[in-house]
């Protein structure tokens, strides 16, 4: 066994899993405070995405300065498409509002198409691409600096989520609406909230995955492949979606490399089916039990 | 009863009222009249006219390439009408936008074939040519092309109407091949293609078409479709560490990063590519690592100003700004469509679908106008004609590397 290609082989499968676990804190993350699936996170992501090739490639914006824009634009329309769109759905069957996030979707996609056309696009090199070797291991610069910078992210939310007083009504607002109420917490707040971080962090997901693999309106599939990690993981699980991005990642790159490309989504697909026998509710999800 | 009373039970009628009842007799004559005659000219100007239907992506995944062929049809159209159409009769161009979704270019194919009678058609994918071929043949007015180059397309036996502007995906791997074979006999290639139907066409063929020229295929890698990071494939390939890795079933990601990466590590593979990843935007927009990236082009790129290619002067002149390559092959299309209809007109045969694709096959050294550097032939369904080009980031073009290169009827 090669295991110097064993060892390249499972940095390059952590490298994607942190972008996986990146994106779907932001699908989780809706879930868990507002009970919404939104399908429109892999359309947010594109957004961001192509929000920071307009600010970088299109206004020629310093890259620190793009990405600043970028996150509060993703902000304003997080905060914009909660209020907007999903508020008035409140107390509506949550099938109404799973086709509104896909409605979204298509929406987000022809404004995208509308304002920067259909064809691919690269953007501009923002991420290090100098190569980096691990003793004699090659690891992707660009795949280690999106890494880091997903780490960097998810541990700054996971201390915000905990520590910081807005955090704390999320994780209430998520526990037990009614109880939240009655504590004097502002409910709609807290879902627009959820709504503004959700999409900042799906843009900045976009950011990274757009400088790996370059733009286009129809990177949102990226989104689909994540809704396998949520739930996986557990659609109300934080925890749940950082292990099971990274343990997606690592299994379809391993799946790649030692049984072929085509038998990555076979492989992700089967330990969708395996755990959604074991545990319906995923991983790390909660186990509602519904008492009659 | 008598006269008078009868007359005296009448209400009488004004005469401005008879005069206006009169007017209104009149106008509904006329106008019957007027749309009987209007209805006998429509169908004088369907009978006289030839018209050019299209099932076009101009919006969707494919809508790239759909703008390029819906112009390059629209100024070929353009041309012929400007020079009194075809024998006196004129062309009418019907798009319709499909998103390039199979459902939604069946739905097109069947307002225009039953709104008008089109004879000529462009299709937008793979799964519609396939999809409408028992329909094409069931109607029997009209040849079709469209912007798949697939393999399984060039049958003549299973697709008698239909053609494609260029060499299908396998030829193309055969162009390369053949390149390859000439500038290093012996070399180590690789395949890695998307898993796709588009992505997979060559990959077979090509093998044996590779080990028949001599080469070494020492990889093929897949990659799923919509794959963001190809960190796993790249490292497999620097095991394998080919000469050459021609790329299938992309348009362009992820080929820049692939490129990218496998610089990194030091590899000096070259990378080759196919038609849809070969046009001058999508290249250049992979930035620099696109320096030297290699691929097989069956037409000269818009900006190539050899002598022999007054056709790509007279596009320069109707469309001032960079035309894509999707461009030339919708022109290209309509250019050899309009000479079958030609030379059906001219033999006094009907303009039966039959008829024009045993026009279309008459065709031999056929000259372009520099389109294609070489005359050309249609003895199939494919025209196996190409040229390799080569990226010069620092001129920002896309340069030959090769002559034009022919293959025979068998591949070879």
């Amino acid at each position: 066994m090669d295991w110097l290609f064993f060892f390249e082989i499972s940095l390059a499968g952590l490298g994607t899993g942190g972008l996986y676990a990146l994106t779907g804190l932001a699908f989780v993350l809706i879930y868990k405070a507002t009970r919404v699936i939104n399908l429109a996170i892999g359309e947010l992501l594109m957004l961001g995405a192509y929000l920071f090739f307009g600010f970088a490639a299109g206004l020629a914006l310093p890259h620190w300065m793009a990405i600043l824009l970028t996150l509060l634009l993703a902000a304003v329309v997080g905060g914009g498409v909660e209020r907007l769109f999903i508020r008035p759905m409140l107390g509506e069957s949550p099938i109404s509002v799973f086709m509104l996030t896909i409605g979204l979707g298509s929406i987000l996609i022809g404004v995208v198409e509308l304002i920067w056309g259909p064809n691919p696009q690269r953007l501009p090199e923002f991420l290090p691409t100098t190569p980096l070797f691990l003793g004699e291991a090659y690891l992707s610069s660009k795949i280690a600096a999106a890494f880091a910078a997903a780490a960097v992210m998810v541990v700054a939310f996971v201390l915000v989520f905990r520590f910081w007083r807005g955090g704390v009504a999320l994780r209430a607002t998520a526990s037990d609406q009614a109880a939240a109420y009655s504590m004097g917490i502002n409910v709609p707040q807290v879902f627009s909230l959820a709504w503004v971080v959700a999409c900042v962090i799906a843009a900045a997901a976009g950011m990274l995955v757009g400088a790996i693999g370059g733009i286009a309106p129809t990177m949102g599939v990226f989104g689909l492949s994540v809704l396998v990690v949520v739930i996986v993981g557990g659609l109300d699980s934080v925890f749940g979606a950082l292990v099971a991005g990274l343990l997606i990642g690592l299994l379809e790159a391993l799946a790649g490399a030692y049984l072929g490309g085509e038998y990555k989504l076979l492989a992700t697909f089967s330990l969708l089916v395996v755990v959604l026998m074991l545990r319906p509710y995923g991983l790390f999800g909660t186990h509602e039990i519904e008492r009659l | 009863m008598t006269e008078e009373t009868q007359r005296q039970g009448e209400r009488p009628v004004s005469p401005l009222r008879r005069r206006l009842l009169g007017y209104a007799a009149a106008t509904a004559l006329a106008g019957l009249l007027g749309l009987a005659g209007q209805n006998q000219i429509g169908s004088a100007q369907a009978a006289e006219e030839i018209v050019f239907g299209g099932s076009i992506p101009l919006t969707g995944v494919f809508a790239f390439a759909g703008e390029g062929v819906h112009a390059g049809i629209q100024d070929w159209v353009q041309i012929v009408n400007e020079g009194g159409g075809i024998e006196g009769r004129m062309l009418r161009y019907e798009p319709e936008d499909t998103a390039y979704k199979v459902d939604a270019s069946v739905a097109a194919f069947k307002r225009i074939t039953s709104q008008f009678q089109p004879n000529l058609y462009y299709g937008d994918s793979t799964a519609f040519s396939k999809t409408i071929n028992p329909e094409l043949e069931r109607n029997g007015r009209m040849i079709m092309a469209g912007a798949s180059f697939a393999t399984e397309l060039n049958d003549p036996d299973l697709f008698p109407l239909q053609f494609m502007a260029g060499p299908d995906y396998t030829e193309m791997f055969g162009i390369l091949l053949r390149h390859v074979a000439d500038t290093q006999p012996g070399a180590r290639v690789a395949f890695v293609y998307s898993d796709t139907e588009f992505g997979r066409d060559p990959i077979e063929p090509g093998r044996e078409r590779a080990e028949a020229l001599g080469l070494e295929v020492v990889e093929t890698i897949v990659t799923p479709p919509g794959s963001v990071d190809v960190s796993t494939e790249v490292l497999k390939l620097r095991r394998a560490r080919p000469d050459y890795a021609i790329f299938h079933g992309y348009v362009q990601a992820p080929i820049p990063e692939f490129i990218s990466q496998a610089r990194q590590m030091g590899m000096e593979t070259r990378f080759m590519g196919t038609f849809w990843s070969m046009d001058h935007t999508v290249v250049m927009g992979m930035g620099e690592v696109a320096d030297g990236f290699m691929g097989v082009m069956p037409y000269r790129y818009y900006y190539d100003e050899a002598a022999d290619a007054p056709m790509l002067e007279r596009i320069r002149e109707m469309r001032p700004e960079y035309q894509s390559t999707a461009y030339m092959q919708g022109f290209l299309t309509a250019m050899l469509m309009t000479e079958a209809v030609e030379r059906t007109l001219a033999a006094g045969q009907d303009l039966t679908g039959s008829n024009l694709k045993a026009a279309l096959n008459s065709i031999e050294d056929f000259d372009t106008g520099g389109i294609i550097g070489v005359p050309i032939s249609l003895p199939g369904n494919s025209i196996p004609v190409g040229r390799i080009y080569q990226a010069d980031t620092a001129a920002q073009k896309m340069v030959p590397v090769s002559d034009w290169i022919r293959l025979d009827q068998t591949g070879g």
